[in-house]
């Protein structure tokens, strides 16, 4: 990157302190971020970054060329500046707009680290950073990738569109991995048809992902949707021949061949084909990381931005309102917006793990049950039980001596060495010498004065106003629920006594538990809960074919759970597997659909299809479902203001090079595409009504 | 670097994939574009991936106030999948693609097999090329030594002789300074008289008596036989040169050429009928044609001046934002805005610029306004085109006659043109119909060769 230009190295230089806070206080937290780089780019670089995904080399593709025009307009017409982008990689590089406010900048570094810690301790991001030797490494391997292609393309003997017109192929099944595998472990397979991509050796394995999945603490639904027998099986031994196959690319590497026109026949692949074939796989497998945590990842930094600008006053008094109107912009964005529900979601983990830890030290006081926790507790009281202690909250200057008296008591809020740094500096400034060396400015980072557990006191979730209410609204059943697993009860003789005890930090615990073992889908389910979807006013919509529009449809908890992971499982895409590699004996390839009540866009995986073909070089088959709704039932349906039912009819679409034509499904196919109880169809019965 | 390789490919890929510029100006939104900028749609280039249906999918929304009532109709988010509705259609997104009307003019040419080529007409400057000319006259350090030597060369060949020779031909017996003179032009030797006279003067005084006395030779012919003469330059390649002799008049001094730069400049005047019967989609066909025109004409000249006139029974000029929008109550009388042409046109001499007159209507005029007034002024206004668009045809009463009075007092002159319109599919051939006809302003060319491009594009409908 060019940083020879004065501008942007004086602002890189203005940003070298921020920086070196912003990583302080995020370590101070408990983030544990990969280190980051920082670069300060003008915003032509920036839509370069961004039309690359966030590196500074790709292979040739003419998409990157579309991402960037796309981008320049949007930068250019004020519909989307970007204020940076960081990459996933050890270490991480970040990518400043040297044009942001000096506001910007502090909130983007803070929300950059968070990310940096976010890449560096989520599993599934692990899934492709644990491959390599030194972390993910990402940015070399791209690089090399982007050389690879770039030398083939250049060949005199290689035809520069037949190596666009296969990464356009291969780039259009790149959601068609198995995502939750390391790319090698989905490597190599013997024979078409029968999977061997096994991970480990044999059932340690398959118990420990077992067991894993168990930890997640997800709804049975979802733990069958997502890891379902399948799935499982997949990975143990004994898998049985035929079992389709989620890494449909794979597949097609292993034993897809190529269509030579001349010949009408299919021939094997260049070796320069395959090199491409491989080298889009694999960073599908990187990008699947950021595609399945989007929601987590952007709430993740978001949440902690807001922390460290908003509640440590990261942004100077001046530049609190640049922050605080830019923030707002960004979660007030309309629509389904992953920062805001991620945010919403993190800090109601944090809430609820905050609650559990104060109801689990008020149920141990004694005589106090379930059954009169409301009238014998008084939540008044416990609310002001539970506020900081007013020199932590006001760490500062001013709270020096205080701090002082706390820390010679060896109190674990305070960080006893920097108070004493304080005050020496303090009484030096008073006697007129100079501070030496490491003096610490308490009134620009007060939180130095703090521990992490003093930070955790400091910004407690239930001493925020707006969550003031949470223990009030805390139900029976929770409270039973709660009480049935513990031990020890009537340890406390004052609910005083039982809030002393409480850990201010446990709802930060529960979230860095949850960071590093969550993506989207096990998130949104194990947290959307139906007081989330009621606060925030969240609802499903369908289409009506009788009223030819979108329409609500239910705002039942379950039901936009349901629907949010409709859109987060499997990238939102529908689940295609390979099912026969060599379908009526002839060589072709069948995939499927794995039909879960939601239908194909037909028209793109018509087009999709085309592409499959031309990484198999023979017939391709498509086995799926649609739903068919007929005249006459739409017309009465219409009369009486219900949906029409629809039959559901099993459809092959095949292509051998011509045109895409449609069969008849084989009903044996069809039983093995078809997925069992799956139901996102959240209408209602009477909804027209 | 990279990217502007990709962008480029993107460009490739894209333009493939552009709207068709005939269908986005037959049917698109024009709005949008200005004077430089020109905005076409373009889809853009997804690549298809295996997705769900969207209507089938559904989704999940959030309420801004409240939570919604179940069955209350709901616009699905933006950006949600597609825009709505449009399933089946590959990546129905649209973009747009920005050309300057240079780019827009030469897509256009090619989309319609067109090839105006612009004239220049009037002189706007002069520039200077290469130091490639020369001067009698001008500052020392631009003297040009070269010519200066040769000049000076050239000079002294011409005048240096050998005189030696010429000396001889007063041995010549009884030839005196006229005869030797004489002999010695014949020779072709560059001598004046005086200098014979001389060199007889001195060779009298040296001998003593009188030159013509002198007789070693018989005669001329017999000198000639005896003395080979050696011509100058050989004499110089022998002995070198030891002067060249430099006088103020071989003196050339470089200047640089001067090119005459014709601006090739277009003055447009659209005309357009404001009458109680131009309806709104009326008066959108006439945007429609005349807007692309206008971009065309635009990227094919330097300079391109618009004047936009609005007439019911009397003419007026308006701006452009308000020439497509205008309607009035009155009646037409199609010749007062020629009259009004007439005057406009006087600040843009035939001379010094391309004239194009476009007029549109209904084709509804008073009385015989068209054949006494509109006809002979059309004849008199010099212009490379008078267009007639007509918007929907057969559309109004009786005395709707002026395009084909038109057309059938100009036959097929070539630098008139009618077109009719009834409906957006015609606009392009109405486009092209009336900039394949033009007048070559010049009248050199041979008359008929651009009218035989004509096709006949807006047929009656």
């Amino acid at each position: 990157m060019r940083d020879d230009r004065i501008e942007a190295k004086r602002e890189a230089d203005a940003l070298d302190e921020p920086a070196e806070e912003a990583r302080e206080l995020a370590e101070r937290l408990g983030l544990e971020p990969y280190p980051v780089r920082y670069w300060v780019v003008d915003h032509d670089q920036m839509n370069e970054l961004i039309a690359y995904g966030g590196f500074q080399r790709r292979y040739p593709h003419w998409r990157w060329g579309m991402n960037y025009e796309r981008q320049r307009k949007k930068d250019r017409h004020g519909l989307g500046k970007a204020f940076e982008i960081v990459n996933n990689d050890d270490p991480a590089h970040a990518f400043l707009q040297e044009s942001n406010a000096a506001a910007d900048q502090k909130a983007v570094i803070t929300h950059v680290e968070a990310h940096a810690d976010f890449f560096a301790n989520n599993e599934w991001f692990g899934l492709y950073a644990d491959r390599g030797e030194g972390g993910p490494n990402a940015a070399a391997r791209l690089e090399r990738n982007a050389d690879r292609i770039a030398a083939i393309a250049k060949r005199a003997d290689v035809d520069r569109d037949e190596v666009e017109r296969l990464i356009d192929a291969v780039s259009a099944l790149e959601d068609t991995i198995d995502q939750h595998s390391p790319v090698d472990a989905a490597r190599s397979v013997e024979e078409p048809g029968i999977a061997d991509d096994v991970s480990g050796d044999g059932d340690d394995a398959l118990d420990a992902i077992e067991a894993r999945i168990d930890d997640l603490d997800l709804s049975e639904e979802v733990r069958r949707d997502v890891f379902d027998d399948e799935w499982l099986e997949a990975r143990g031994e004994g898998v049985e021949p035929e079992e389709p196959r989620p890494d449909v690319l794979a597949f097609l590497r292993d034993h897809g061949r190529r269509y030579d026109p001349d010949s009408g026949k299919a021939v094997d692949r260049e070796p320069w084909e395959t090199t491409v074939v491989d080298a889009i796989r694999e960073e599908a497998y990187y990008f699947a990381g950021q595609k399945q945590t989007k929601v987590m990842n952007e709430g993740w930094a978001t949440y902690w931005e807001s922390l460290m600008m908003g509640g440590e006053g990261f942004a100077g008094e001046d530049e609190f309102l640049t922050y605080a109107d830019h923030m707002s912009r960004v979660l007030g964005s309309p629509g389904l917006n992953p920062y805001k529900l991620g945010f919403e979601l993190w800090t109601h983990v944090e809430l609820r793990a905050a609650r559990r830890e104060v109801i689990d030290k008020l149920l141990r006081v004694d005589g106090v049950t379930p059954e009169n926790f409301h009238s014998r507790i008084d939540l008044d009281e416990v609310a002001t039980l539970l506020e900081p202690h007013p020199a932590v909250a006001g760490a500062g200057p001013a709270t020096l001596d205080e701090l002082a008296d706390l820390a010679a008591d060896g109190d674990p809020r305070v960080d006893a060495e920097a108070v004493d740094r304080a005050l020496s500096a303090r009484r030096e400034d008073g006697d007129g010498a100079s501070a030496d060396g490491e003096e610490i400015d308490v009134e620009r980072y007060p939180w130095k004065l703090l521990t992490r557990e003093g930070l955790a006191e400091r910004h407690y979730v239930l001493s925020r106003p707006e969550h003031r209410g949470a223990l009030r609204n805390v139900s029976r059943e929770t409270l039973e629920e709660q009480a049935r697993y513990l031990f020890d009860v009537d340890r406390y003789a004052t609910v005083a006594e039982a809030i002393a005890d409480v850990d201010r930090a446990a709802g930060w615990e529960r979230m860095f538990e949850v960071r590093e073992s969550h993506n989207d889908v096990t998130f949104i389910d194990a947290f959307l809960t139906d007081e989330f979807v009621r606060e925030g006013n969240y609802f499903t919509y369908e289409y009506s074919r009788a009223a030819e529009e979108h329409r609500v449809a239910s705002v039942d908890a379950d039901d936009v759970r349901k629907k949010l992971l409709l859109r987060f499982t499997n990238f939102g895409k529908p689940t295609i597997v390979v099912l026969d590699g060599n379908f009526r004996n002839r060589g072709e390839l069948l995939i499927g659909h794995r039909y879960n009540g939601v239908a194909l866009d037909e028209e793109r995986a018509k087009a999709t299809l085309k592409r499959v073909f031309e990484l198999w070089g023979r017939p391709v088959n498509l086995a799926t479902i649609r739903v068919e709704y007929d005249d006459g039932a739409v017309r009465r349906a219409k009369r009486r203001g219900e949906e029409p039912e629809g039959t559901e009819v099993g459809v092959r679409f095949q292509y051998d090079g011509g045109e895409v034509t449609e069969h008849d499904l084989d009903e044996s196919i069809r039983e093995r595409i078809t997925a069992d109880e799956v139901d996102y169809d959240t209408k209602p019965d009477d909804w027209l009504a | 670097m990279g990217l502007t390789e990709d962008r480029e490919r993107f460009r490739e890929v894209g333009e493939t994939r552009r709207a068709d510029l005939a269908e986005f100006i037959s049917h698109g939104d024009l709005g949008g574009s200005g004077a430089d900028r020109i905005r076409i749609p373009i889809k853009l280039v997804d690549l298809p991936a295996f997705e769900y249906d969207q209507r089938s999918a559904g989704g999940v929304g959030q309420g801004g106030d409240g939570q919604p009532q179940p069955g209350q109709p709901v616009d699905p988010e933006p950006g949600d999948g597609d825009e709505a509705g449009d399933p089946g259609e590959e990546g129905g997104d649209h973009e747009y693609y920005e050309m300057d009307p240079e780019e827009f003019a030469r897509e256009l040419d090619e989309a319609l097999g067109l090839d105006l080529e612009p004239k220049g007409k009037q002189v706007i400057e002069e520039v200077e090329g290469d130091f490639t000319d020369t001067a009698r006259a001008g500052p020392r350090g631009t003297l040009d030594v070269d010519e200066f030597f040769k000049r000076g060369l050239k000079r002294h060949l011409a005048t240096d002789f050998d005189g030696a020779y010429v000396r001889e031909g007063l041995f010549v017996d009884g030839a005196d300074v006229d005869d030797v003179f004489a002999w010695a032009r014949d020779e072709g030797v560059p001598v004046s008289r005086a200098w014979i006279a001389d060199a007889a003067a001195t060779l009298a005084d040296e001998r003593g008596e009188p030159v013509a006395a002198l007789d070693r030779w018989e005669s001329f012919e017999a000198l000639d036989d005896g003395v080979d003469h050696e011509p100058v330059t050989h004499r110089i390649r022998r002995e070198g040169l030891d002067s060249v002799p430099f006088r103020s008049e071989d003196e050339r001094f470089r200047h640089p050429e001067v090119i005459e730069k014709r601006e090739r400049n277009v003055v447009v005047i659209n005309v357009r009928d404001a009458s109680g019967s131009m309806r709104e989609t009326k008066r959108e066909l006439v945007e429609r044609v005349f807007t692309p025109m206008d971009w065309y004409l635009t990227g094919k000249y330097d300079a391109a001046e618009f004047r936009y006139v609005v007439h019911d029974a009397e003419a007026w000029e308006v701006d452009r934002e308000e020439f497509f929008g205008i309607q009035s109550g009155g009646g037409t009388r199609i010749s007062s805005a020629y009259e009004l042409v007439e005057e406009l046109l006087e600040e843009y001499p035939y001379s010094e610029w391309n004239r194009y007159v476009f007029a549109a209507g209904d084709s509804e005029n008073a009385g015989s306004d068209t054949t006494n007034n509109v006809i002979p002024l059309m004849e008199s206004i010099d212009a490379n085109l008078h267009a007639y668009v007509e918007t929907q045809p057969g559309d109004g009463a009786a005395n709707a006659r002026h395009a084909d009075e038109v057309e059938s007092a100009f036959g097929d002159a070539d630098d008139v043109a009618v077109a009719r319109v009834s409906e957006p599919d015609d606009v392009t051939d109405a486009i092209y119909e009336i900039l394949s006809t033009e007048s070559d302003g010049g009248g050199s060319a041979p008359a008929g060769t651009t009218a035989a491009r004509r096709t006949d594009g807006g047929e009656r409908r």
